[in-house]
């Protein structure tokens, strides 16, 4: 006789990171055997709001997907606009833009290794790189004025630019994190204790990463050298070359010191960067007006390949803009590899593939228990504009 | 024989007509029977990874909606483009073929509300449970306000 099964819901509310997805495990004792997974708990509808507004505004909407690595979005998009307009950014905003996305990449792989500690339990690993990844927060601040959401693209260029303080201060950062990584990458291959929670669990061969159509660092750390900046360089990569980052074991160590070897990498290439900045103007000239049109936009984020699908009928707004993720392609692997390991590694698998929810999660619906379920646009603006009045 | 190249010999008469829209990009109209002996053909031997399936509706007027399959392989874009009628789109399941395909057409099939066929999970994805039934978010003619 088949035995019923056994299913155990794991979220929404933060299966992994502080972040809603929700996971249905079948198991068999403490052993997985069945996972299929459920979204959409942070969708805001973005792809449908773009079609109502105009390439500028699109601009701080789209940087707005992610609150992580919000200006690779931005990035993406911006060249996408100027491919489709027949325009280039000048060489000095392309490479600012570069420099900018790569201390993206230092904050959000360092927000991933705390989170993945405190997942393993090493709250001590947690508190240390989230101490450590402020320094490149103040960078950020320093270079941009914000923290997040650091608005350092226009269509056409960009508007920051760098003076030789801010390039001293940026070096200066370097050189700490430089050596914080390296006892990082010390500690996530040497420490026992750790590598009981990473060694050999969720393995990933080169065959099943093709198989499950894994991405980003993720599918690095099974061996597969694949990463945008130097497979299709884009902006200022093909002044400035990166090196592939990969390791051959396709475990959760293995994405442990991918990301962090990357991070190594990452610092080299600013360092250059910083060394021999093109000088010129910052922007070019941008129609209102985009011409008709389909084009293609992709680029590497800290998580993966990050692609647009930019349309334009000829308007001053999009037609349609597709966004794919880097998060939707590798959240197929977690249902994937979960079969057959324990119930207790769930969460450190999940936190492996780096999920970023509210990338994956674009429609403006907030589930409720009164009677709408339903939030329009107008009136979560009216609600956060009422919540905030009221709060003064 | 560069990527795309060797794309069009794998897809050899089974595509209508043939786009390159900008340099490393080449566009297969294939029509909608024909989709999974395309697909079946770049995934033996592979050519690239599927990186993502586009929804294009065409409004009332034009009567049409598109369904873009992306495939890249390094710098190389190439995408199979099918035209469905919008009154009843329907489209087979590249899952038989492409595993993780699977997320890309669930989220196709709530936004569009084009029906994919033999799809192995047919469940939402981001749609919540409560959301109204055929009401597509991603159709040009659906407010949202």
């Amino acid at each position: 006789m088949e035995q019923e099964r056994f299913t155990i819901p794991i979220g929404p509310q933060h299966p992994a990171l502080k972040e809603p997805g929700h996971f249905i495990f079948t198991v068999d004792g403490e052993i997985v055997t069945g996972a299929s997974v459920r979204l959409g708990y942070a969708h805001r509808g973005i792809e449908k709001a773009v079609e109502s507004r105009n390439w500028v505004q699109n601009l701080y909407l789209l940087e707005r997907i992610c609150g992580i690595c919000s200006h690779i979005h931005a990035m993406a998009y911006c060249l996408g606009v100027e491919k489709l307009a027949g325009v280039t950014a000048p060489p000095r905003a392309q490479a600012i833009r570069v420099l900018v996305a790569e201390l993206e990449r230092i904050h959000s792989h360092l927000l991933w290794l705390g989170v993945a500690a405190h997942q393993a339990g090493f709250e001590t690993l947690f508190m240390y790189s989230w101490r450590d990844r402020e320094t490149v927060m103040e960078i950020l601040e320093t270079l941009t004025g914000n923290r997040v959401n650091y608005s350092a693209n226009i269509l056409g260029g960009v508007k920051v630019d760098l003076d030789q303080q801010i390039i001293e201060t940026i070096l200066h950062g370097l050189t700490f994190l430089e050596g914080r990584i390296h006892f990082y990458l010390e500690l996530v291959s040497g420490d026992q204790v750790f590598l009981q929670r990473t060694r050999g669990i969720g393995i990933a061969t080169q065959a099943q990463a093709e198989r499950l159509g894994l991405t980003g660092p993720t599918t690095r750390a099974s061996g597969i050298g694949r990463d945008l900046r130097a497979d299709a360089p884009y902006a200022a990569y093909l002044d400035y070359p990166i090196r592939i980052v990969t390791e051959q074991e396709g475990d959760l160590e293995a994405r442990f010191k991918v990301r962090l070897k990357e991070l190594l990498e990452t610092i080299r290439l600013i360092r250059l960067l910083l060394d021999s900045l093109p000088d010129g103007e910052l922007k070019s000239r941008m129609p209102r007006r985009i011409h008709a049109g389909e084009t293609i936009s992709r680029v590497e984020a800290p998580r993966g390949e990050l692609f647009y699908f930019i349309a334009s009928n000829g308007g001053d707004q999009p037609a349609r803009i597709k966004v794919r993720t880097p998060t939707l392609s590798n959240m197929a692997s977690v249902t994937a590899l979960a079969v057959g390991l324990h119930l207790a590694d769930m969460p450190m698998l999940l936190t492996g593939v780096d999920p970023c929810f509210s990338c994956n999660d674009r429609l403006m619906t907030v589930r409720n228990t009164g009677e709408s379920s339903i939030w329009t646009w107008e009136k979560l603006r009216h609600y956060g504009i009422e919540y905030y009045r009221k709060r003064e | 024989m560069n990527a795309l190249e060797q794309a069009r010999t794998l897809l050899e008469g089974q595509v209508l007509a043939w786009t390159e829209p900008e340099t490393d990009r080449l566009d297969a109209e294939v029509s909608p029977e024909n989709l999974l002996a395309a697909v079946t053909a770049l995934a033996n031997p592979t050519w690239g990874y599927l990186v993502a399936i586009t929804g294009l509706d065409g409004g009332a007027e034009a009567g049409t909606m598109q369904v873009l399959y992306h495939f890249c392989s390094g710098p190389h874009v190439l995408t199979l483009r099918v035209t469905l009628p919008r009154n009843r789109p329907m489209i087979s399941s590249v899952c038989g073929v492409i595993p993780y395909g699977s997320v890309f057409e669930r989220e196709l099939a709530e936004m569009f509300g084009i029906d994919v066929r033999h799809a192995p999970d047919a469940s939402r994805l981001f749609l919540p449970d409560d959301w109204p039934e055929a009401v597509y978010p991603l159709r040009k003619d659906t407010r949202l306000d």
